[in-house]
């Protein structure tokens, strides 16, 4: 029945570095969901092969559906019963929807600017990355792409008119983002996880987020600096790479 | 604003207790206004009302344009002009007004992340159904927005708004969304909003904050206004406590408005 569904899912992401399974944001919380609810998922990463500029990435793929984007796939893994939240009441659930719409609103411009609008962390880290994981000649290809989608996600969704300049709103997005990570850490408090002793979607939308600011080698990032004073926040991140990403098998 | 001028304008706003010559502006309340403006300005005038702080409201065809950062409303107190709900809550917390100062920082965390939800879910549907459903924008939106303006002027400014706010939406993942998904993420979000509300009378029991203003706003606005069709105002009608909830707040607030 859905055992024979669920050893045919395909999952295809960025591949990982600096100790974590992958260091892309949406990849990162699909695959931390999987863990989660248990489903075997086959991962295959899109580094060095054309559908890093083709493929929408994550993606799931499973028989003759493919389901993209992370809340999509989520979604999609809870039909076929691999749900991390069943054990939650429905105002937990709903508080769910409430953090993951505060981390799409104050922590994503952010962290888009600390990885691609960024000069210094885009050339030292961002683009260096991204380019050596894309067969030649995507690799010039590539990372500007995704610089300009998240310069112009940035400026449309919190650029004021009529100046779209990216300076005036730096200042707010950065502002905005600690002050997330300030309220994620309070709302976390000293448990492991965001509901009770075991993970759930939260959860893994926390850590996809939260991960790659944490781990990365970047050269200049306040943001950075901030969390990682946030030791509960640094704490549930190593926590979730211990138990769910050990180094004996990182895709599980 | 930067940072500085915000906080210039906090040092300056904390000076100075709110004057009885407060106004609100917004467009032009018959004609022109859209739902997503009315619903943002609906929920400033009732946080200030829940302050009980004095505000007049006044309708002007450019209101667009005289606000510092493009969106509506914006208030004139003093000689300071502040825009967006966010801001103006901290504008009102520099003058010693402030509803959520009794709630812990956990609590804290949960208001902002629901105003979060409602500002991602609610209002990104609004602005979607105005102006990426093409019979709403041809029948409703285009009509009103440019309603002050004429020919060709109104033409312009119309399809120049319908575009930006397309760019938008293409630029949050919204762009390739059907309306029926839509709907579902409204009632999704209004499911969330009714789970979080219970039984309750506010959202954090019993005295409300700037979350029960911005959700009052919303909810009555679309309950209240007329689209092409009625199934956004069904959904929210599906969930019994949001309807007492709106009306609770209209009751204590809003009892002396001749229309809504």
């Amino acid at each position: 029945m859905n055992q024979n569904m669920a050893a045919a899912m395909e999952l295809r992401c960025w591949g990982g570095d600096w100790g974590l399974p992958s260091v892309h944001t949406e990849s990162l919380i699909v695959l931390a969901y999987t863990k989660f609810a248990g489903a075997k998922v086959t991962v295959s990463p899109v580094d060095w092969t054309w559908k890093t500029l083709t493929a929408t990435v994550p993606e799931l793929l499973c028989g003759d559906s493919a389901v993209q984007e992370p809340t999509p796939i989520v979604n999609f893994l809870r039909k076929q019963r691999f749900n991390a939240d069943f054990e939650l009441s429905a105002r937990q659930g709903a508080d769910t929807m409430a953090y993951i719409a505060l981390l799409e609103e104050k922590l994503r411009p952010a962290l888009l600017h600390t990885f691609w609008v960024d000069a210094e962390n885009y050339a030292n880290l961002t683009r260096p990355w991204f380019a050596s994981r894309s067969p030649f000649p995507l690799n010039f290809l590539v990372p500007p792409r995704h610089a300009n989608i998240a310069l112009s996600r940035i400026l449309l969704t919190k650029g004021e008119a009529p100046l779209h300049r990216i300076t005036e709103v730096e200042g707010k997005i950065y502002s905005d983002a600690k002050e997330c990570l300030n309220l994620l850490s309070y709302r976390l408090g000293t448990e492991n996880y965001f509901f009770g002793n075991s993970p759930t979607s939260l959860d893994a939308f926390v850590f996809g987020f939260v991960a790659p600011l944490y781990k990365a080698g970047l050269p200049s990032s306040p943001l950075q600096s901030h969390l990682r004073q946030l030791d509960n926040v640094t704490r549930f991140c190593d926590n979730i790479l211990a138990v769910y990403f050990s180094s004996d098998h990182p895709y599980g | 604003m930067s940072l500085a001028a915000e906080a210039f304008v906090s040092q300056m706003a904390a000076a100075e207790p709110w004057p009885e010559t407060a106004t609100l502006y917004q467009p032009l309340k018959e004609d022109q206004i859209l739902l997503s403006d009315c619903a943002s300005s609906l929920a400033v005038q009732a946080y200030l009302r829940m302050c009980g702080l004095p505000v007049q409201v006044v309708c002007r065809a450019n209101a667009e344009y005289m606000s510092p950062s493009g969106k509506i409303p914006f208030i004139h107190v003093g000689n300071q002009v502040v825009s967006e709900l966010s801001p103006i809550v901290q504008f009102t917390k520099a003058k010693g007004h402030s509803l959520s100062d009794g709630l812990d920082d956990v609590q804290r965390a949960e208001m902002k992340a629901y105003m979060e939800l409602v500002n991602n879910m609610l209002l990104t549907a609004e602005l979607y159904i105005q102006w990426c459903d093409d019979a709403t924008a041809a029948e409703i939106s285009r009509p009103r927005y440019s309603s002050p303006y004429s020919w060709p002027l109104s033409n312009i400014l119309a399809y120049q708004k319908q575009w930006e706010v397309r760019r938008k939406m293409n630029a949050v993942g919204w762009g390739g969304k059907t309306l029926e998904q839509v709907y579902e993420d409204v009632s999704q979000c209004c499911q969330a909003l009714s789970q979080r509300l219970g039984t309750q009378p506010y959202f954090f029991n019993k005295q409300p904050t700037e979350l029960d203003a911005l959700v009052f706003g919303h909810l009555f606005t679309i309950l209240t206004t007329r689209l092409t069709s009625t199934e956004l105002a069904e959904k929210i009608k599906s969930y019994s406590n949001l309807l007492s909830f709106c009306r609770r707040i209209e009751q204590t607030y809003f009892e002396d408005k001749s229309s809504s």
